[in-house]
């Protein structure tokens, strides 16, 4: 209110120091509104909402009535919820974040090795992590058909199989794993890669006078000196895998076929919102953002450090 | 002695000299993993030029013709140009105004001065934590309630509304923008410049890469986008963008895959033009969203 008062006084006192920062004020206020707007209604409005909804058995028709914690009761008495989603969940988790982090490491540092082609290499390893995913996935269920491209491949090393790969409960799952390592390394390379190039040269000249060889160099300056970017690629990967929906749904459809083997987390949500379950949707959502904080804590904890952003 | 060359991890501007076998190793491992990279893309195309009968074999189609690629282009619903405009046209809409909208706050939280604007500045930052599928429930229920998801036109609105600007796009440019000398808009401002004229005629001009990286980002990730189209446009058949229609059609034609293979072929050649022609700022935006912050 009184920045708009200055703002008409400014023109009488142009140069007054306060009716120019009013102004200022207004103009930097105007410019954020739109944005503003959007997350404070689609974003802030919206987890506190979910919070709401989780409390109450609320179907198509809105809300019925208020059941208090009886959405989480259920949840946490739902078969599919305890023996598939969360152990799915929470396995591909285990696995995948680690692996990406040293593959994403790995390829960081020999791309940069200085070697020929570096921007070429760089270049190519990423490229799985820009295409769509829904692509990427239709096409791996292409590779790993019984008769696919990856058996073939396994016949020529002596190993004859006929798995059907991302359609059997044994495999679906690490199958699908494996493709979320294939495709996003890439991206854990490039924020490994950049943060290598904030590697000071005289660490390196300091160990050569005492004759440290490459591999100690590695472990004792380049590793450690990475723990920034070793926590922001933790965090990033965890949160990906937490939020694993896109290539469990295209491989298994809603119901994380076959047998649930591919159900996660978030796949289990969309499920129960298409059944129109939004009560018991929403309590889904919750029990996720409960875990991803907590998440982000202990690696909080583990890796000594705040994340600057 | 171990010489830098050894030790440093990237040597730029240190003489490189001996560890031969070493570089053989990493020029080994690295076309290996580029072989992995690429053989399935080659693959998907070799197959898209196929016939049924032969898709599963291995080898080159006996007689490669764009048989599959005509199917699709007119004999599916909805046809291969219609999911190719809708994608084209959402993912062009959610680029450009992440563009204007994310500048234009960028511009205030690294140059004007108003209240609250550093707590506002790490909400918006906080949202990037926040699951996309943790919003789903309220989400649709606001755009439920605001009448979005009944007719047509609206559910598009919907999607739309839900990308058009995020945290990242206004991260990005607001660590770009303080990279800017303050002279320069200190000296518009003398020249007797608004705030809007000089983020229009001075920001905006030396923002070029920023802007370009914060559009291509979105492009892309909106043309590859499944989860919110898929909540929005599941029943709207005519607002199907590619990768929801491939995740449809691959139900419906299950093993005809030459078709399929079609369509994903049709669905990243996009995507892989802009990467290899603005490379650099995929790479810039992506390492940028995360050492700066």
């Amino acid at each position: 209110m009184s920045a708009s008062v200055t703002g008409a006084r400014g023109r009488d006192f142009r140069g007054s120091l306060r009716t120019e920062r009013g102004h200022e004020a207004v103009v930097g206020l105007a410019f954020i509104a739109i944005p503003m707007v959007l997350f404070l209604v689609l974003q802030i409005f919206a987890i506190g909402y979910a919070f709401v909804i989780s409390f109450f058995d609320w179907g198509i028709r809105g809300a019925r009535e208020f059941v208090g914690l009886a959405n989480y009761q259920e949840l946490l008495a739902d078969r599919v919820f305890i023996t598939k989603a969360i152990p799915n969940t929470l396995f591909l988790t285990a696995v995948v974040v680690p692996a990406q982090m040293a593959l994403g490491l790995a390829l960081a540092v020999i791309v940069n090795q200085g070697i020929r082609g570096q921007t070429f290499f760089r270049a190519a390893f990423f490229f799985p992590s820009i295409a769509s995913s829904a692509a990427i996935v239709v096409l791996f269920t292409f590779l790993t058909q019984p008769q696919g491209l990856i058996n073939t491949v396994l016949g020529f090393f002596g190993i004859e199989s006929n798995t059907n790969w991302t359609n059997e409960p044994g495999t679906a799952l690490p199958s699908i794993m494996a493709l979320l390592v294939w495709t996003t390394s890439g991206t854990m390379m490039l924020f490994y890669l950049a943060a290598l190039q904030g590697i000071s040269h005289e660490l390196y000249e300091a160990a050569a006078i005492d004759g440290a060889n490459w591999w100690s160099a590695f472990w004792k300056i380049t590793f450690p000196l990475l723990q920034p970017a070793h926590f922001f690629v933790a965090v990033v990967s965890v949160i990906g895998a937490l939020q694993m929906f896109d290539a469990a749904f295209i491989a298994g459809g809603k119901d994380g076929s076959p047998a649930n083997s591919l159900t996660t987390m978030v796949l289990f949500l969309y499920q129960s919102w298409s059944g129109f379950e939004f009560g018991f949707a929403a309590a889904v959502g919750i029990v996720l953002l409960v875990l991803l904080m907590s998440l982000t804590l202990i690696q909080r904890r583990f890796f000594g450090q705040t994340p600057s952003w | 002695m171990a010489t830098l060359a050894d030790l440093a991890p990237r040597s730029v501007g240190v003489p490189k000299r001996q560890g031969g076998w070493r570089r053989g190793l990493a020029y080994l491992l690295l076309t290996a993993w580029a072989l992995l990279m690429f053989v399935p893309f080659v693959w998907t195309i070799v197959t898209s030029l196929k016939d049924r009968p032969e898709a599963m074999a291995i080898g080159l189609p006996a007689a490669p013709d764009l048989d599959a690629y005509a199917h699709v282009w007119s004999r599916v619903d909805p046809t291969l140009p219609q999911l190719f405009l809708n994608s084209l046209g959402l993912a062009a809409a959610v680029s450009i105004s992440n563009v204007i909208l994310g500048s234009l706050a960028a511009y205030a939280f690294a140059r004007l001065r108003f209240p609250g604007r550093e707590i506002i500045f790490l909400v918006v930052l906080a949202t990037l934590m926040i699951p996309d599928q943790l919003r789903l429930v309220p989400v649709y229920q606001i755009m439920n309630g605001l009448g979005f998801t009944k007719s047509n036109p609206t559910n598009y609105l919907s999607v739309f509304l839900v990308l058009a600007v995020s945290a990242t796009s206004i991260f990005l440019l607001r660590q770009y923008f303080l990279g800017i000398p303050r002279d320069l808009d200190e000296a518009a401002r003398i020249d007797g410049a608004g705030h809007f004229q000089t983020y229009w005629k001075v920001i905006l001009p030396l923002a070029g890469p920023a802007l370009a990286a914060v559009a291509i980002l979105q492009f892309q990730g909106t043309w590859n986008g499944l989860f919110w189209p898929a909540i929005f446009f599941g029943p709207v058949r005519e607002h199907w963008t590619l990768p929801f229609g491939i995740v449809q059609f691959q139900g419906i034609y299950q093993t005809d895959w030459p078709p399929l293979m079609a369509i994903v072929v049709v669905a990243t050649v996009p995507i892989l033009c802009l990467y290899v022609f603005f490379q650099r700022y995929f790479i810039e935006g992506i390492a940028a969203s995360g050492v700066k912050g």
